[in-house]
């Protein structure tokens, strides 16, 4: 895994940002309190200081500077952290044990004690530590020489000490937590990187493809279980179109090749007009039948693929199975069918009252076609509690139980219905629609004749 | 047959050539629009008997046209032409102020009658009076139905099937518009349930009667008319 990549991802982005968040609050809170307490005089090492550096003052008043050079080098070995220095007026250490005259440390004429800066290299070897600030006092003796007094703070040395020790620590924490927030993006990206290589499987063609889940049921398996729903459905949509698409090429080919070959033939040689007429009017004929193949191939599809451009709302099947009997009846009456009504009670369903009246629609043609004269087409409403049933039922030939499945394919026409009018589409439709709102079709034996069934669950009022 | 003054907004060129010509040859003047900007401003500042309007144009749509056309309080009829054909797309259409949605493909007879029937509508006729054509009288008041003063009997929906032709007489109406208006009904029944209904209500206006109103046009659908 490429290092550009994993600095990108947000565990590492994370964890890098509180590592150095506090780190730089640690650092500056230990900078700060160092710089504090080092630079903070405590009152009693400044009057230490004083009051060392005046006996000191009087030895050289009394005794000159042998006695100055003795009582210092008395004082080195007993006192534990004083610097001393002695130097003369021509720049030579005569006595103390601080390597060199601090860069910093000003002479001041009233003796005052101020914070100065000790190199490592002038503090004597041993010394409880490297480089630090001391408060330091220094002063010019009568005779040109100068006279140099520091102390050394254990509590600063302490401090330091531990500043050492919390700065190696971090120096392991902050790779160690790196190292952490590493692994971590890691997982991530693999997880990531599973979903990004099926997507890219898909783009390139194969539709079937789908997220692995990992079975840890964390975010990420819900995730993935989410797109796999999401391709299912794609995939279903797809599947639709591409049958709709192979239908529309496949069916549509003969009854258009019929159509060309009407008019060509009719072009080969000249005609009357009265024949040029004719071929007119039944190629408008032959278009029109091609329309509503077309349209309703794309009505099947659509409801196949559960469109939710269909919008659903609340229907009552009494009013509409009413509503179509009473379009119907007189069509059945010339042809000297009986048709029979039953829909007194308000039945509500969850619809599309547009899609309902065209499969209603479908199956009373049927059985207006197929039902001989003095038959009876009967179309009523099975009531129950949660269930309200549409059942048409004609006393025609009937479909044998064998091919019961087969019809409800587009296209399918049974020997028997060859050279009667119709595309075949009529119960695939109604097969289509059923699937859509979720209701039961049924095709049974009426003994004689077919009964279809569709049982739709009942809604309360809207 | 009254010249209409159309205008036709369309951006298929050879479907609007062959509309126009076609319009023409019925004895009316079209105007055309090839893109939705030119079609409104032709549409605001021209005066129509009737706007055909398909729904997806270039520059502007269909709908947006009928939107801004409705809020200059232009009352001129609109006709939809739209490849989306689902019910809520005609829903909408109408609710944009569109005064009637066909899908396509469509038959250019089934256009012509919708388009003379929606000049019909925009001089409308006061609903309460009685609906008058030759000797027929229809009531909507009373629900009765008379011709030569002598009433006749009629189903409520052969009342209002009667009714829709006398408020478009002369005009060919098409059994689609027949089932859309008079029933609700969006599909194409493959039965002639349609004819079988008018020839009913013919047997009852005509049979006793001269002349005969009712006539079938063939090919195209149905008109009330002193001649055929």
């Amino acid at each position: 895994m490429r290092l550009p990549r994993l600095l990108q991802t947000t565990a590492v982005r994370l964890a890098l940002r509180y590592v150095l968040i506090y780190t730089l609050v640690l650092s500056v809170a230990l900078v700060a309190l160092f710089w504090s307490a080092q630079r903070h005089l405590d009152p009693a090492v400044k009057f230490d200081l004083e009051r060392e550096l005046a006996e000191l003052q009087q030895r050289f008043d009394y005794g000159g500077s042998t006695q100055l050079i003795e009582a210092i080098a008395t004082r080195n070995a007993s006192a534990e952290r004083r610097l001393y220095l002695l130097v003369s007026a021509d720049g030579e250490i005569r006595a103390g044990n601080l390597h060199d005259w601090p860069d910093e440390a000003e002479i001041t004429p009233d003796g005052k004690v101020d914070g100065v800066w000790m190199d490592d290299e002038i503090l004597p070897r041993g010394w409880f530590g490297d480089d630090a600030y001391l408060p330091v006092i220094a002063v010019r003796l009568a005779d040109g020489s100068r006279l140099l007094l520091a102390q050394g703070i254990e509590q600063n040395e302490e401090l330091f000490k531990v500043t050492e020790y919390l700065v190696e620590v971090l120096g392991i924490v902050v790779p160690l937590l790196l190292l952490l927030g590493t692994m971590l993006g890691r997982a991530i990206l693999r997880r990531m990187d599973a979903i990004g290589r099926t997507a890219s499987d898909i783009m390139t063609g194969d539709l079937s493809r789908r997220v692995p889940v990992s079975g840890r049921q964390d975010e990420f398996d819900t995730l993935a279980l989410r797109l796999n729903a999401m391709l299912d459905r794609i995939q279903q949509l797809v599947n639709g179109m591409r049958e709709v698409t192979d239908n529309i090429a496949h069916d549509l080919r003969s009854p258009l090749t019929r159509l060309r070959n009407r008019l060509e033939i009719t072009l080969l040689e000249p005609r009357s007009e009265a024949d040029y007429r004719d071929t007119l009017r039944l190629s408008i004929a032959d278009t029109a039948g091609l329309i509503t193949t077309f349209n309703t191939l794309l009505e099947i599809a659509q409801a196949e693929a559960g469109n939710p451009r269909a919008a659903v709302s609340s229907v009552d099947l009494a009013g509409l199975v009413r509503d179509l009997a009473e379009l119907y009846a007189p069509a059945a009456e010339e042809r000297s069918l009986i048709l029979q009504v039953s829909a007194d009670t308000e039945a509500l369903i969850a619809g599309n009252r547009n899609l309902l009246a065209q499969a209603l629609g479908n199956l009373l043609d049927n059985a207006i076609k197929y039902t001989p004269a003095g038959g009876v087409i009967s179309l009523r409403l099975d009531y129950s509690p949660s269930i309200v049933a549409i059942v048409v039922t004609d006393s025609g030939p009937g479909i044998p139980a064998g091919e019961r499945a087969h019809v409800l394919e587009r296209f399918v026409r049974l020997e028997s219905a060859r050279g009667t009018p119709g595309n075949g589409l009529g119960l695939s439709l109604v097969h289509a629609v059923a699937k859509l709102l979720r209701a039961e079709l049924w095709l049974a034996d009426a003994c004689p004749g077919l009964r279809v069934t569709l049982r739709f669950a009942k809604i309360s009022s809207p | 047959m009254v010249t209409m003054r159309i205008l036709l907004i369309e951006d298929d060129r050879q479907a609007a050539h062959y509309l126009v010509k076609g319009l023409h040859e019925c004895g009316h003047v079209v105007d055309h629009a090839g893109d939705g900007e030119d079609g409104l401003h032709l549409a605001l500042t021209g005066r129509y008997d009737v706007i055909v309007a398909d729904r997806l144009l270039p520059k502007r749509d269909g709908l947006s046209i009928i939107r801004l056309l409705r809020a200059d309080e232009n009352p001129t009829p609109v006709l939809i032409l739209s490849a989306l054909g689902e019910v809520d797309d005609r829903v909408a259409g109408l609710r944009a102020g569109g005064d009637d949605y066909l899908v396509k493909p469509y038959a250019f007879s089934e256009l012509l009658a919708r388009i003379e029937a929606l000049t019909r509508r925009h001089q409308a006729v006061p609903p309460e009076q009685p609906l008058r054509f030759a000797d027929l009288v229809l009531d909507t008041r009373k629900q009765t139905v008379t011709r030569a003063g002598k009433l006749i009997r009629l189903q409520p929906r052969e009342f209002r099937l009667l009714e829709f032709l006398l408020r478009h007489a002369r005009q060919v109406i098409t059994r689609t518009m027949l089932l859309e208006q008079v029933w609700d009904f969006h599909f194409d029944p493959l039965t002639n349930v349609i004819d079988v209904h008018i020839s009913r209500l013919r047997s009852k206006i005509d049979k006793e009667f001269d002349p005969p109103l009712l006539h079938t046009v063939r090919g195209r659908g149905y008109k009330l008319d002193e001649t055929p």
